[in-house]
């Protein structure tokens, strides 16, 4: 079954919507689902007061429902959130906490999307076509569990602290990135083929972030290992180019490694002396 | 002439409490032991600024209008908002914020205190680490190292450093005023030397100038405390330090992050970090390291600057470092005079110290998504209620055009931006002149707030406006759910 969704409205208060999800979604008629409850403001709503709904069935039957969303929905949070299968398609930008904690299924967003997508997610994949928020993949507010694993792919830039406190998976970002990518990780891969601005892979204690463009500066607590000729993203994606290999952070006693592209990165030549 | 003894101060997070005034004809004429703007503050209670009776917009115009009014409209425009905000709070008692705290819960919206637009960085960095810290008190009485970072104390807090850091006669670290007035002295001496001699012989004056440089005594070596200010520019408190690191703005974060590896024993692969030698960081980090009690202290500039909470989790992290070496606690510099107290009771009744949303009935937080300044920049909220406090001049532009576009209550006693452009305005009495309360110093320690003159006439305190409005909502509440039900 594919579920249409079309905002009735443009909305001007914060929506929570976490019952946006195939698992939700599943075996429901489009009547229950219009009565799934959702809140705008500080009022509960049936999600058929904000939204015009229809269903289609597809001619290949999926397991899970495919949800596809027509229009702006950036004030609507927590899309997708927990998911288990199925798949969501935004046709417009989402709101904050788009796929926190998914552990399996696919969102596509082909638009921007606010800060904290992909919050704490388990499995799956998100691909955005637009730009991506702050806090990208990173858990929320005074929690230090991040991204456990699954696949974040960002075509445009991304905010501040993308893959901070992640364990494991991968996140592609094929924009520029703001300050602190990596923040405080523990494990996984986060490649930026664009710029990316200060303090990348700050208080990391392991974990690789590849960063193909220019960084504004490497932290003082890194310390250069050598040159590599090649860096290997993930299965079957390889950067043919020179990379300067930094570790650290030494302030945590980390081992993470910091590659960094030399071409765009001139200023960073002072560190061959210590080759 | 009555003389009213041990005041607080109610301006700023040093809560100075010994402050006397003397009273007549029902207002403070002197002040004894405040600074110039504690003074300021008590001797203008009266000024033309003051709100005198509450008003209501009507067709564009303020009318004046009856309390019972204000109370009604005020309680209205909450109940039917969809997603209010509640903000303010820093400049009002304990009691006061508690009730509002209640208000916020009763009509479903978003509260927050100043922290968001100060200290709010710092708050989530505790979260994350953890905070070694002591009170005032012990600093004053043990500290032998002080470290000021990003702030300027001699102009923002002004008694701090006389009553709490380095010019404190503690029991057991003396006061380095005497040092600090030799060295002035002496610094004047140099430049009258300089000028008679460029006068006299003019011939030389580069083999003068190295005659009258000073043979260098590392000032670290001496004895007694010890006084250092981080800083991107030189201000007044670091004319008096010991050392000063003049850091490159937002740059703070590679400069903390050198200190830690340094601390650590770590080699730096960089001769420069921040604008600043890795030699002169050395000679710093062996200050900290031989001292036997130190205290940071740190400002906005640190907050707010480059990194912003990270700024922070690094501070602590060094902090935490340097623990493992010697004695060393740390302090957020706190702006308004009971933003802690905001905190405070924020954390008691909620789990959280600020940006807190009710929405959904039960408190979440999650600074960026619920905190006001956010919330009017997305444009999402649809009501305002600011206590004592003026955001429509403090906040960014499109945020504060925001608040002004939907309906807007003051309560507060000056007639200040916010006011001007509110829909509703009550005006209050000055929590700590006219009326009591509690409130919090920086380190945390609660601290009576006297009422030493009446408020004027048919002038309330916050707390009991915020009580009748909380009265009237639940009222209309209940009103409309009859209303339903029949
Ligand atoms: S330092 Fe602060 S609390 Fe003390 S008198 Fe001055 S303004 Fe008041």
């Amino acid at each position: 079954m594919i579920v249409n969704l079309y905002p009735l409205k443009e909305f001007k208060l914060p929506v929570i919507a976490e019952c946006i999800n195939p698992e939700v979604f599943k075996g429901k008629s489009i009547e229950e689902i219009g009565r799934l409850e959702v809140w705008e403001g500080n009022k509960q709503r049936r999600l058929n007061e904000l939204f015009k709904l229809e269903a289609e069935e597809a001619e290949s039957s999926p397991e899970a429902p495919v949800i596809t969303i027509h229009g702006d929905v950036s004030r609507v949070r927590r899309i997708g959130a927990g998911m288990k299968n199925g798949e969501i398609v935004v046709k417009g930008d989402a709101g904050m906490h788009l796929g926190e904690e998914m552990r399996d299924g696919k969102i596509t967003v082909y638009g921007n999307v606010l800060g904290w997508a992909g919050s704490m997610m388990r499995g799956g994949t998100i691909e955005v076509h637009g730009n991506a928020g702050d806090y990208l993949g990173a858990p929320y507010r005074g929690s230090t569990e991040g991204m456990k694993g699954g696949k974040i792919i960002v075509h445009g830039n991304v905010g501040r602290e993308a893959g901070a406190h992640m364990k494991k998976g991968i996140i592609k970002i094929y924009g520029c990135a703001g300050q602190f990518v990596g923040f405080r990780m523990k494990g996984g891969t986060i490649y930026v083929q664009k710029d990316c601005e200060a303090r990348v892979g700050a208080c990391m204690v392991d974990g690789t972030i590849i960063v193909g463009g220019c960084v504004e500066s490497v932290l003082p607590s890194f310390t250069i290992e050598g040159l590599r000729k090649r860096v290997k993203i993930e299965e079957g994606e390889v950067v043919e180019a020179p990379f300067y290999l930094f570790t650290g952070d030494l302030t945590e006693n980390g081992r993470g490694r910091l590659f960094v592209a030399k071409g765009p990165n001139p200023h960073l030549s002072h560190y061959e002396k210590f080759l | 002439m009555p003389v009213v003894k041990a005041v607080s101060c109610p301006v700023c997070g040093s809560l100075c409490d010994d402050i006397e005034l003397t009273i007549e004809n029902g207002e403070v004429v002197k002040v004894k032991n405040g600074c110039a703007m504690c003074e300021a503050k008590f001797l203008s209670h009266r000024s033309e600024h003051r709100i005198r009776k509450p008003l209501i917009r009507k067709d564009g115009e303020f009318v004046e209008t009856t309390l019972e009014e204000a109370i009604r409209r005020t309680a209205e425009i909450l109940a039917e908002a969809n997603y209010p905000v509640l903000y303010g709070w820093s400049n009002t008692s304990c009691e006061a914020i508690s009730v509002g705290i209640e208000l916020a819960e009763e009509v479903g919206g978003v509260i927050d205190n100043t922290a968001v637009v100060c200290h709010g960085p710092s708050l989530l960095s505790v979260q994350d680490m953890g905070i070694p810290s002591c009170t005032l008190g012990q600093i004053r009485h043990r500290a032998d190292l002080i470290i000021y970072w990003g702030c300027d104390p001699w102009s923002a807090h002004p008694r701090h450093i006389e009553r709490y850091t380095a010019f404190a006669e503690g029991r057991f670290e003396k006061s380095a005023w005497r040092g600090y007035m030799a060295k002035i002295r002496s610094l004047i001496g140099l430049k009258k030397i300089r000028s008679a001699a460029k006068r006299l012989v003019l011939k030389e004056p580069s083999e003068i100038e190295a005659r009258l440089k000073p043979t260098f005594v590392p000032s670290i070596a001496r004895e007694g405390r010890k006084l250092i200010v981080v800083d991107v520019r030189r201000t007044k408190t670091a004319e008096m330090a010991d050392f000063f690191i003049q850091v490159e703005p937002g740059k703070d974060y590679e400069l903390l992050q050198a200190l830690r590896a340094l601390v650590r024993d770590q080699e730096l692969e960089v001769d420069h970090v921040a604008g600043v030698p890795v030699e002169y960081l050395e000679e710093v980090v062996d200050a900290m390291v031989s001292c036997d009690f130190g205290a940071l202290f740190f400002g906005l500039g640190l907050t707010m600057g480059g990194a912003k909470l990270r700024n922070i989790d690094a501070a602590l992290s060094l902090i935490r470092d340097l623990n493992m070496r010697t004695k060393f606690v740390i302090m957020p510099m706190r702006g308004h005079f009971n933003v802690t107290g905001a905190n405070m009771v924020f954390t008691w009744q909620t789990g959280y110290p600020y940006a807190v949303d009710f929405s959904l009935g039960y408190p979440r937080y999650n600074p960026g998504e619920t905190s006001v300044v956010d919330v009017l920049l997305r444009g999402e909220s649809d009501a305002a209620l600011v206590v004592a406090s003026d955001p429509v001049s403090s906040f960014p532009r499109k945020a504060a055009e925001h608040l002004a576009r939907n309906p807007l209550i003051y309560v507060g006693p000056h007639m200040d931006v916010t006011a001007q452009v509110a829909d509703v305005v009550i005006p209050s009495a000055f929590v700590g002149i006219e009326a009591p309360g509690t409130a919090y110093r920086m380190d945390h320690v609660p601290i009576p707030l006297k009422k030493v003159v009446d408020p004027p006439e048919g002038v309330l305190p916050d707390e009991e406006i915020l009580r009748r409005i909380l009265s009237e909502v639940r009222k209309i509440k209940r009103e409309k759910t009859k209303a339903e039900a029949a």
